[in-house]
């Protein structure tokens, strides 16, 4: 395939991957670095990390401030919570919690946006304008409040969380690979290979399909703060994660009535959040810039 | 062109009704309202009798149906929590505040998105577009509600700037419309950037600059006109967004707007107010969205014949 | 020109001019002498239609609708409000009420009569009035006119709270009969006239109901303030910042924000009685013979179960840990010092019995058959606005039961699900923290223990009939005396686990407000705002 240019109409397909791994030197070092410290260690080596259980605490040293205030400790050096736990703990832990939440629901809303756009797109017709009006649909419900209902219907629980932000997500892969199926569609090598007698099938998850992957990666990565903040909203407003889990946004929801006396219950998660949200952030822009930069309209 | 007005014009109305089905089927499923309605003393013949009175022993798709025929009217039933006053009619008391608030936070993120936005464009690589990004990253990333409860402790507590909470005039609106309005800043300033850059780099503009067309008729006339079409699009999304962001806002801020009125209605049961607001909320961004389809379809004639 | 910047600038300006434009004119509320007085409250159910109205949320009621009897401040006991003197008939079937002459309504709507309280009280008939005792008052046959002044009711069976019930305590407000005639549903919702010693000005829906003081009240009421003001605000938070910044003068404040406000220098007012109380609930307690909901299977439907449940909890550190220390222990569920049956020896008996004993509970356990780890249980949780305390509890609950060897699950829910739970009999599964407003103690029985009763707690023969003999007694000894074997039955068979009574306590700004003194008891927990004194 010959090299296009960015300057002509945008919606033609980018470099692959190995070749913008190639482009040494430009690695977002600060973003990386920061992503791994705050998400990924914690995220698959919490047990080992932590200092205490996350659920366990004991009432006599609840709300203890961080060590350099003046009655704390150094045995929690961020303080504890309002029954006594310890406050690094349990953002190590929900480092962990906030990761798998946005990964699964992530991952489960993209793989059905994914493989309904990849038909909408591909196939065209009825189809496609049915499943871009379940889209449209499906993109007008009023998350939050829908997230409520939910909640109050059946109870909070990992299950409801992951299925309210799978609703949320699974739109916007949908749309954007239906996008890129319908332009790929066209082009003279899957008109060869339909002559050559491939099934659809084939053609879709061989052909396009690889082409669409940049897209979706950069989209996921740069999503995954924005599940992050959702969930932690949704915690906040008693829709999200069921306690005693330690949820970053449930941190701050249970620390919101003692900001001024015990400030440091819901400022840290809050922190905790800023900054990985703004890791991925970084991260996925530099993905988007080197890999897809059509994905700026995203 | 009318056919494609008539054609979305008929989907949109199908995704409204498909809302009204979800909205009522979820908000069944959360339980008898009757639980909540009635005090700890009330015995099964209360139940019977309350039950009785708002239809609510009947079956299920009786009750849609007759929900359904009158939600088409725009009489969404009496509500059960606030004695006396109509569904709807609570909407409608309580959407100003909101749209006012909505608006608002709107105003203030463009005011502040568009001139950095644009110049961190136009000036690639410079101070503006280092300013831009950063602005853009903390906005996206801060917690609202975390945001909201830190700015009403800074200025309304420790500084006594503004107040806590409630509506007046515009110094109640401030912290409120801030709150609201941070997540936006970040996404138009991102927006308006990407699309400046694109069309500033496309051919067409590269040949009006060798036209000799003076460099900021280039960039005012030429690319914001064309950089408009995709933020119009994500106007209809942040105008939804901004509508339901208004929960969390309100709720700290006791802003008394439609969304400090569901999260109480949801907690109540009454599934009446619900509904009204949840459909209203969904209508407003459906119709949006057939709007600016409609006007991006004017704009760029080639989607009229996808 | 560049046309399309300017017109997207002045589409800009346009929205902010019509935002500014819609805005009411500014005013800024003040922390300094004030004719207003602001109450930060948690919120109530914004509506005229007092028979729509559950009793806390008559908090709105308070300053302008009256009651028949009043609930005196310090004291606690009924005593004449509207109503001169009243007295049960013999059977107890017929309550006649002697009214008082010269009481007018607001907005000139004439004399208070007999006339009034029939109109009142007909609308607890309506179909749908959800009042708490809105059963309560479907129970009287008739309510008899002998005179103007004189009115009868007269009930099915007989009932023994019926001062209660017409008191402060209750929700029987007093509306007019001639403003009804006049201006109909519409008058209630827009202007209802009362009898109170503040007038209702209106309401800001979501936001506010206010009053103005009227002069020449009946019974010479002055109250200090010449407005008042509710305000509806949900988030705890917020009501802090409020008083803080001078908003609200008093505000209504969960226990841990109380700390806050106090340390910066504003006062408590409580309640002079304890209003409501708190109990971890024990699912499956149904022991009437036959019953089918009953499950042997569940762990503490054993004796030695419960009573080791009860001393794995630590009540003195949670009382100062999640409540700030503000609370008296509870030995009977719904018992207070001054209610029917109230046994002195429970206090003496109960570090005993109850007391916190890990050790006891563990050996509880294991004689029941329970070794560490065996018994596993599910907590369920709710908050309500102005309960927070619910899940924090329920975690505390789980962390003492596990050091005794009890593994626990904590659900959080909404509050109508466990209510449906203990409805159905279907929530033997569980145990949950319920934050209960103070009712009399028969009432509280009724509701709760009494198996044809509609909450099914711990339930069994012996209470049924001794709960229909107290009823139906009309002696104050055999009263006394049928309350007290319930009370001690429940006392004895640890039916669950009784925590802490709470007062109401709220937040004043000691410059703006000087003394006050309310019962508690009152429908709405603040009340008696006519009693409110400026600070010197």
């Amino acid at each position: 395939m010959a090299t296009e240019t960015l300057t002509t109409l945008p919606w033609y397909a980018t470099p692959k991957v190995s070749r913008a791994m190639r482009r040494v030197g430009r690695y977002p070092l600060v973003p990386l670095a920061l992503l791994t410290f705050l998400l990924v260690i914690p995220a698959l080596f919490a047990p080992q990390v932590a200092p205490y259980d996350p659920l366990k605490g004991s009432l006599s040293k609840r709300l203890k401030p961080p060590a350099w205030q003046q009655g704390g400790t150094i045995e929690h050096p961020l303080g504890t919570d309002k029954l006594g736990r310890d406050m690094l703990s349990r953002i190590i832990h929900g480092a962990r919690v906030s990761l798998m939440v946005s990964l699964v629901a992530i991952f489960v809303g993209g793989i059905v946006g994914t493989g309904l756009g990849l038909i909408s797109g591909y196939f065209g017709g009825w189809v496609d304008a049915l499943l871009m009006r379940l889209v449209d649909i499906s993109l007008s419900l009023p998350t939050i409040l829908l997230a409520l209902v939910l909640v109050a219907a059946v109870g909070p629980s990992f299950g409801t969380v992951i299925t309210i932000l799978m609703i949320f997500l699974w739109a916007r892969y949908a749309r954007l690979v239906r996008g890129e199926t319908l332009s790929i569609k066209e082009r003279d090598f899957i008109a060869r290979a339909r002559v050559a007698g491939a099934s659809h099938i084939r053609i879709m998850a061989r052909y396009i399909f690889p082409n669409v992957v940049n897209s979706l990666v950069v989209l996921a990565t740069l999503q995954v703060g924005y599940v992050i903040l959702l969930e932690s909203t949704l915690s906040f407003l008693g829709a999200g994660l069921p306690r005693p889990m330690p949820a970053w946004g449930l941190m701050i929801a249970d620390g919101r009535e003692l900001i001024v006396t015990a400030w440091w219950v819901s400022m840290f998660p809050g922190l905790a959040i800023m900054l990985t949200v703004l890791s991925l952030n970084l991260l996925g822009d530099w993905l988007r810039d080197h890999l897809d930069p059509k994905l700026r309209h995203v | 062109m009318q056919r494609y007005i008539a054609r979305r014009a008929l989907q949109s109305l199908m995704a409204i009704w498909v809302m009204t089905l979800v909205v009522f089927s979820l908000a069944r499923i959360s339980g008898n309202p009757l639980d909540v309605m009635l005090p700890l003393e009330a015995g099964p013949e209360e139940y019977e009798r309350v039950s009785k009175h708002w239809g609510l022993d009947q079956p299920l798709h009786t009750q849609y149906f007759i929900f359904l025929s009158k939600a088409v009217r725009g009489d969404f039933g009496d509500s059960w929590k606030w004695h006396g006053e109509s569904a709807m009619g609570l909407v409608a008391q309580r959407l100003p505040a909101t749209l006012q608030l909505a608006g608002f936070a709107l105003a203030i993120s463009l005011v502040i998105a568009l001139p950095i936005g644009v110049l961190a464009a136009v000036m690639k690589g410079n101070g503006w577009d280092t300013a831009a990004k950063i602005i853009a990253l903390l906005g996206q990333s801060l917690p609202p509600f975390w945001l909201g409860i830190m700015l009403m402790w800074i200025f309304a507590v420790h500084l006594g700037w503004f107040p806590t909470s409630g509506r007046g005039g515009i110094q109640y609106m401030i912290l409120p419309a801030i709150t609201l309005g941070w997540f936006q800043v970040a996404v138009l300033m991102r927006l308006l950037r990407s699309s400046m850059l694109d069309v500033l780099d496309s051919e067409f503009v590269k040949l009006t600059r060798i036209k000799g067309l003076a460099e900021w008729k280039v960039v005012w006339k030429h690319c914001l006109r064309n950089a408009a079409i995709t933020p119009l699009t994500v106007f209809a999304i942040i105008a939804g967004g901004l509508m339901t962001g208004a929960v969390v806002t309100e709720s700290v801020f006791s802003w008394p707007g439609t969304g400090q009125l569901v999260v109480d209605a949801v907690r109540a049961r009454d599934f009446q107010v619900v509904q009204a607001v949840v459909i209203v909320f969904a209508g407003i961004f459906i119709l949006t969205n057939l709007v600016v389809d409609i006007l991006y379809a004017y704009l760029d004639p080639r989607i009229r014949y996808q | 020109m560049r046309p399309r910047f300017i017109s997207f600038v002045l589409g800009l300006l346009v929205a902010l001019a019509s935002t500014l434009v819609t805005t009411q004119t500014p005013g800024f509320a003040q922390a300094t002498k004030t004719d207003r007085l602001v109450f930060a409250s948690a919120g109530f159910s914004e509506s005229n239609r007092f028979w729509n109205v559950a009793r806390p949320d008559h908090l709105q009621y308070d300053p302008f609708l009256e009651t028949l009897l009043e609930v005196d401040p310090k004291s606690g006991k009924y005593t004449s409000r509207l109503a001169e003197k009243w007295y049960p008939s013999s059977d107890y079937k017929e309550w006649t009420f002697i009214l008082r002459k010269g009481v007018p309504f607001h907005f000139g709507f004439g004399q208070f009569t007999a006339k009034d309280v029939v109109h009142s009280h007909s609308f607890m008939m309506r179909p749908e009035a959800t009042a708490t005792l809105a059963g309560f008052w479907r129970q009287v046959e008739e309510v008899k006119i002998v005179n103007d002044h004189h009115v009868v009711f007269r009930f099915k069976q007989p009932t023994t709270v019926m001062d209660y019930a017409a008191s402060r305590a209750g929700d029987l407000r007093i509306v007019s009969k001639v403003q009804w005639d006049k201006e109909g549903l519409d008058g209630l919702d827009k202007r209802p006239a009362g009898t109170g010693s503040y007038r209702y000005s209106g309401r800001q829906p979501g936001l506010s109901i206010s009053f103005e003081r009227v002069d020449n009240h009946w019974r010479g009421e002055k109250p200090a303030f010449k407005e008042l003001e509710f305000r509806v605000v949900r988030e705890e938070s917020t009501r802090l910042a409020m008083l803080l910044s001078g908003e609200a003068h008093i505000a209504d404040l969960p226990r841990e924000l109380q700390k806050d406000a106090l340390k910066r220098g504003m006062k408590i007012y409580s309640s002079s009685f304890p209003v409501d109380w708190m109990t971890i609930y024990l699912g499956g307690m149904y022991f009437m013979p036959g019953d089918k909901a009953f499950k042997a299977e569940v762990p503490w439907t054993n004796k030695k179960v419960r009573q080791a449940m009860n001393m794995a909890v630590n009540r003195k550190e949670l009382l100062n840990t999640v409540f700030a220390g503000k609370g008296t222990y509870t030995y009977v569920t719904g018992w207070l010092p001054q209610s029917e049956g109230w046994n002195p020896e429970w206090q003496r008996k109960f570090d005993g019995m109850y007391g916190y004993n890990p050790a006891k509970a563990k050996a509880l356990l294991k004689e029941a058959g329970y070794g560490p780890g065996q018994l596993k249980l599910k907590i369920m949780a709710f908050t309500e606005p102005g309960e927070s305390e619910g899940p924090q509890v329920a975690e505390a609950l789980g962390i003492y039961f596990k050091d005794v060897g009890i593994e626990s699950e904590i659900e959080v829910l909404d509050w109508a699900k466990v209510r449906e739970g203990f409805r159905k009999k279907t929530i033997g599964c569980c145990i949950w923290p319920n934050i209960i407003s103070w009712r009399p103690s028969e009432e509280s029985i009724r509701t709760f223990n009494y198996s044809k009763g509609p909450n099914h707690h711990f339930e069994n023969e012996f209470i049924d009939k001794t709960y229909l003999a107290w009823s139906q007694s009309v002696k104050p000894e055999e009263r006394q005396r049928h309350a007290r074997a319930i009370a001690d039955h429940l006392f004895e068979e640890f039916a669950d686990i009784p925590l802490f009574w709470f007062s109401n306590e709220v937040l004043v700004n000691p410059k703006v407000v000087g003394g006050w003194v309310y019962p508690g008891l009152a429908a709405g927990r603040s009340t008696h705002f006519h009693l409110v004194q400026p600070a010197k």
